[in-house]
């Protein structure tokens, strides 16, 4: 009997079904192995003395953990587009599409009746796998079982908005090699049109080389959005010395990102449908089926890969001489207009299947675009969007940062508004800075860090290539510019509070390490000394320890340790090495009841910080010779005892050269000589091992 | 029961269909022939709902076509290259039509089975020959009782004797149910032999359209012989074509055979035969009119 809904025919069901089937066994075979198979295999032998026991781990948190680990999003981007390519083939091959179109049946119901298939092998798997882990966990004697149906409602969701994005793909190509493309690209689209940005702003804009640094995953590519924002939550605390499970917090998140999805991926099934309602089945085999999406595709392939393409190119050209601003601008805005012609009819070549497209209304049109392109470079170019020039408001700054030798974070409101007004002034001279590189090219430099964290998550990622300020080549009015961030961050009291943390002035030292060198010159080698003061208690160790800190940070005060400059690294290389001690210093400082603000994992790390809670933090400090009152109580203390244990960077490698260590020291004539010897006192002994192994 | 009323079509700037006008009546076998590229295929995928016109009407019945799933119910339709689904055997091929047609006769089906006895019902079709995967598709298509069967290029690749049967079959649907066939090939000769009413198409129009008895009366092979020369002919005789062999005249005339045959024995020729044409004859010299490019391969 025929159906009698036209939004549904059940022998068009059954067919596709008859074909997509076997895709849908393959899918619930692995989603039966990685659920309720690896499950019970991990859980097989405990016995309440196993280690996860011990921990004090119960069946539940396991269960958790299981199921916060599974793929969602990873595996059902693939699933769909093969299940919805194989039952929407018919329209990629003129006969199949041509005979179908001629049985008595609606497009609408081919395509809803499609849709239906392809959801019912897509979803079955999932819903067979989650019945049987839910027996399995259920034997297992695990409770929370409801967190294997809110996995289960995060699969099913992405692939319902997977399945609508894969119709909507083949609904706009009449081949279906390039549906496939389009639905990788579709799915991936904003995030290559971020890095596209990026990429390009971080090439060509100033402050902006570390922009891809900010790529956050937003609502746009779900494949990557939804892991993050919707999946089983679960995180079980473990003790400071991880034997006891003292805290297990679980939940489900990301419900609303569901249902926004779920809204979405019906909106784009209603926009595919009429598609397909006004799809003209000559297109069969065309590369794009639609109308509409043929300039949009060109246009677009053009702009972005031409963009990139530019900017690479004025990159590749900056490395390879000294360029102005402008002529690095040149040379991307000509570059990528030139490129982007040539692209624009290159994918008119691949749309209308000829290489006949040069006429004058497609040159037009390229004209058209490649103003476009013109206009967003020179806008770029401009600042007009105020990148370059941003500098965040105070009350929208969680926190600021810089990183230069080292990081430092900024959370305290006047400290923040100091940092934004140097680097507000900062910018104001950018047109001297940023052409440092061709102004001074024989000065060094390096490349420092700001970053904001802003109150809404967002985070705003500045570097800057700066020169020596020592430099006598450098003018009044660069050093006016870059001086006061030096003067800034070499303040001995931010240097104590990020440096060596929020608790430099309520800590113990934990422990304290001084190396001194131990030469054996019998065997051309040396080793570290360490005095741990293993006859002295606890108590009177940190006492000791405390007082090398307190002169340590007299030192601090005096401005001769944790110094930062723009000087690069081969700036004054043999002077310093004549201060720098080889003498490594190392401390830990403590506070049981202060959590340890670290600067540097909030800075890099910001997707986890605040999640680890620190209460100690080694501090590593490079001396000097001109760190008296650290070496003095360092002395005094008893960490060395002879003058002769300092030893600098200098006197370390005149003393250790021929030690065997430096490949440069080897002299090759002195071990042909050895050899020759070796060979002469034993005529008899052939060759060499080394030689042996080699032949 | 077929009404195309000035369809036009377009693929880019290439016009495929140019204001054509096409009538097939009820009860009709109506061979739509032309040349390659005429777009005979073109208006047989309009006629089954493939695609749609950018100008003009497809009536069946009346009605539209173009997503109409309930004329499409009453006609079946034959492609040159047949689809079947990957996997599927003769008997769920017949399975899915019983579900898609609604007068789909098992009984028939069976019944029409046991002429073709060479066909496995439990082989995948797709692994059939092609002549055999043809068989399969008329017995579906006969099996699904339609009122109206479309064919293009109908019995290619199949033997004589198996295209006899085939059109044995169709012509008895023809005289018992009134089906109406609308058939595309370039077996003009075949043609000949089935159809009753004919549609020569040529660069995206009907040249002519009518029954195969009024075409073969409207053109006229005469040969005449005359002592001396051939005398002139009378202004109302229009004569397409004019070959001379010797005294022996060959002329193809257009119009009346035998208003011609009457004003050419009054010029008392020594020898005058009037021959009938066939269909495949009225082809080329009607298309030899458009300037047709097989004129000048064959004179």
């Amino acid at each position: 009997m025929q159906s009698k809904t036209s939004f549904f025919n059940m022998a068009l069901f059954k067919k596709n079904i008859s074909r997509t089937w076997i895709a849908g066994l393959l899918y619930f075979v692995l989603l039966l192995l990685m659920l309720p198979v690896y499950f019970v295999i991990s859980t097989a032998n405990i016995n309440g003395d196993d280690w996860y026991s011990r921990l004090g781990y119960t069946m539940e948190m396991r269960l958790f953990e299981h199921m916060s680990t599974m793929p969602t999003t990873f595996i059902t981007i693939i699933i769909s587009i093969i299940v919805t390519g194989i039952t929407f083939w018919y329209l990629f091959n003129r006969r199949d599409s041509y005979m179908m179109h001629s049985f008595p049946v609606t497009r609408r119901s081919l395509f809803f009746t499609g849709i239906l298939s392809s959801l019912t092998v897509s979803l079955v798997p999932v819903i067979l796998a989650s019945v049987i882990m839910t027996i399995a966990a259920a034997a297992r004697g695990c409770d929370g079982l409801s967190c294997i149906w809110y996995w289960a409602l995060v699969v099913a969701v992405s692939t319902l908005l997977f399945t609508a994005v894969a119709i909507f793909s083949l609904m706009i190509s009449g081949q279906i090699v390039t549906g496939i493309i389009f639905y990788f690209i579709f799915n991936f689209l904003y995030l290559m049109m971020d890095i596209a940005f990026r990429l390009t702003a971080s090439i060509l804009m100033w402050g902006l080389s570390e922009a891809m640094n900010g790529i956050q995953y937003r609502i746009w590519t779900p494949v990557l959005y939804i892991p993050n924002n919707a999946k089983v939550f679960s995180d079980v605390v473990m003790d400071d010395n991880y034997e006891r499970v003292i805290e297990f917090k679980h939940s489900f998140t990301g419900g609303h990102v569901l249902a926004i999805y779920a809204a979405a991926a019906l909106v784009i099934i209603i926009v595919s449908y009429q598609l397909y309602r006004f799809k003209k089945l000559e297109t069969v085999l065309d590369f794009i089926a639609v109308p509409f999406m043929k300039p949009v595709f060109s246009v677009g392939m053009s702009f972005f890969i031409s963009m990139v393409a530019g900017a690479f190119i004025s990159g590749m050209v900056e490395a390879l001489t000294s360029l102005t601003y402008d002529m690095k601008y040149g040379i991307a805005i000509v570059s990528a207009l030139i490129l982007g012609a040539i692209i624009y009819f290159a994918t008119q070549m691949l749309i209308e299947k000829t290489l006949r497209v040069f006429c004058a209304k497609k040159a037009f049109a390229c004209a058209v675009y490649s103003l476009a392109a013109l206009g967003v470079l020179l806008c770029m170019r401009l600042d007009v969007l105020g990148i370059e020039n941003r500098v965040p408001a105070l009350k929208d700054i969680q926190w600021a940062g810089i990183d230069n030798n080292y990081t430092m974070v900024f959370t305290d409101e006047m400290d923040i508004e100091a940092f934004r007004q140097i680097h507000q002034n900062f910018l104001t001279d950018k047109k001297e800075l940023r052409n440092i590189n061709y102004n001074y090219p024989d000065v060094d430099g390096k490349t420092f860090s700001i970053r904001y964290k802003l109150k809404n998550g967002k985070i705003v990622i500045r570097s800057y290539p700066v020169i020596n300020t020592e430099a006598s080549v450098v003018t009044p009015e660069y050093l006016a510019a870059t001086q006061p961030i030096l003067d800034f961050v070499n303040n001995p009291g931010r240097i104590k509070e990020h440096i060596i943390g929020n608790i430099w002035n309520d800590c113990e030292i934990k422990t304290m390490d001084f190396a001194t060198l131990v030469d054996v010159p019998e065997n051309n080698d040396y080793y570290f000394e360490y005095n741990e003061f293993d006859e002295l208690s606890t108590k009177e160790k940190k006492a000791k320890y405390k007082r090398v800190y307190e002169a340590f940070l007299k030192d601090i005060e005096a401005g001769k340790v944790f110094q930062q400059d723009f000087a690069g690294y081969d700036y004054k290389y043999d002077e310093n090495n004549k201060v720098r001690l080889y003498n490594s210093f190392d401390f830990i400082v403590r506070n049981p009841d202060v959590v340890y603000f670290s600067d540097s994992e909030t800075f890099y790390d910001n997707a986890y910080s605040g999640q680890t809670i620190m209460h100690e933090q080694s501090i590593y400090a490079e001396l000097t010779v001109d760190c008296t009152n650290t070496l003095k109580a360092l002395k005094d203390e008893g960490f060395y005892t002879d003058e002769d244990d300092i030893i600098t960077y200098d006197e370390f490698s005149k003393k250790y050269e021929n030690y065997g260590y430096d490949s440069e020291a080897i002299d090759p004539e002195a071990i042909d000589a050895e050899r020759a010897e070796y060979i002469f006192e034993d005529p008899d002994g052939d060759l060499d091992p080394l030689e042996a192994i080699m032949n | 029961m077929i009404q195309v009323n000035n369809v036009t079509k377009k693929f880019g700037d290439f016009i495929a269909l140019d204001d054509l006008n096409m009538h097939v009546e009820k009860g009709a076998i109506y061979g739509l022939v032309g040349p390659n590229g005429a777009g005979k295929s073109t208006i047989i995928r309009h006629l089954c709902g493939v695609y749609k016109q950018d100008a003009g009407q497809v009536l069946i019945d009346g009605q539209p076509v173009y997503e109409n799933q309930a004329i499409k119910s009453r006609y079946a339709v034959i492609p040159d290259d047949i689809f079947f689904f990957t996997q599927a055997n003769t008997l769920d091929m017949m399975k899915f039509y019983k579900n898609m047609y609604p007068n789909f006769d098992e009984a028939l089906f069976k019944k029409i089975m046991d002429c073709f006895p060479a066909i496995n019902p439990k082989k995948m079709v797709r692994s059939l020959s092609k002549g055999m995967q043809k068989q399969v598709a008329f017995m579906l298509s006969i099996a699904a009782r339609p009122e109206l069967m479309i064919l293009d290029e109908p019995v290619d690749g199949l033997d004589p004797v198996m295209r006899r049967q085939i059109w044995s079959l169709i012509m008895s649907d023809v005289a018992e149910n009134g089906l109406t066939v609308l058939v595309s090939s370039h077996n003009l000769r075949e043609l000949e032999d089935v159809c009753d009413h004919v549609g020569i198409m040529n660069n995206g129009k009907i040249l002519i359209e009518r029954s195969l008895d009024e075409l073969q009366t409207s053109i006229t092979k005469i040969q005449i012989a005359f002592e001396g020369e051939m005398p002139k002919l009378p202004d109302d005789i229009t004569v397409l074509k004019k070959i001379t062999n010797g005294r022996v005249h060959t002329l193809i005339v257009k119009g009346e055979p035998r208003a011609a045959e009457q004003a050419i024995g009054q010029m008392n020729p020594l020898l005058m035969d009037v021959l009938p044409l066939t269909l495949e004859e009225i082809f080329i010299y009607e298309l030899g009119g458009e300037n047709y490019a097989v004129k000048d391969i064959i004179f």
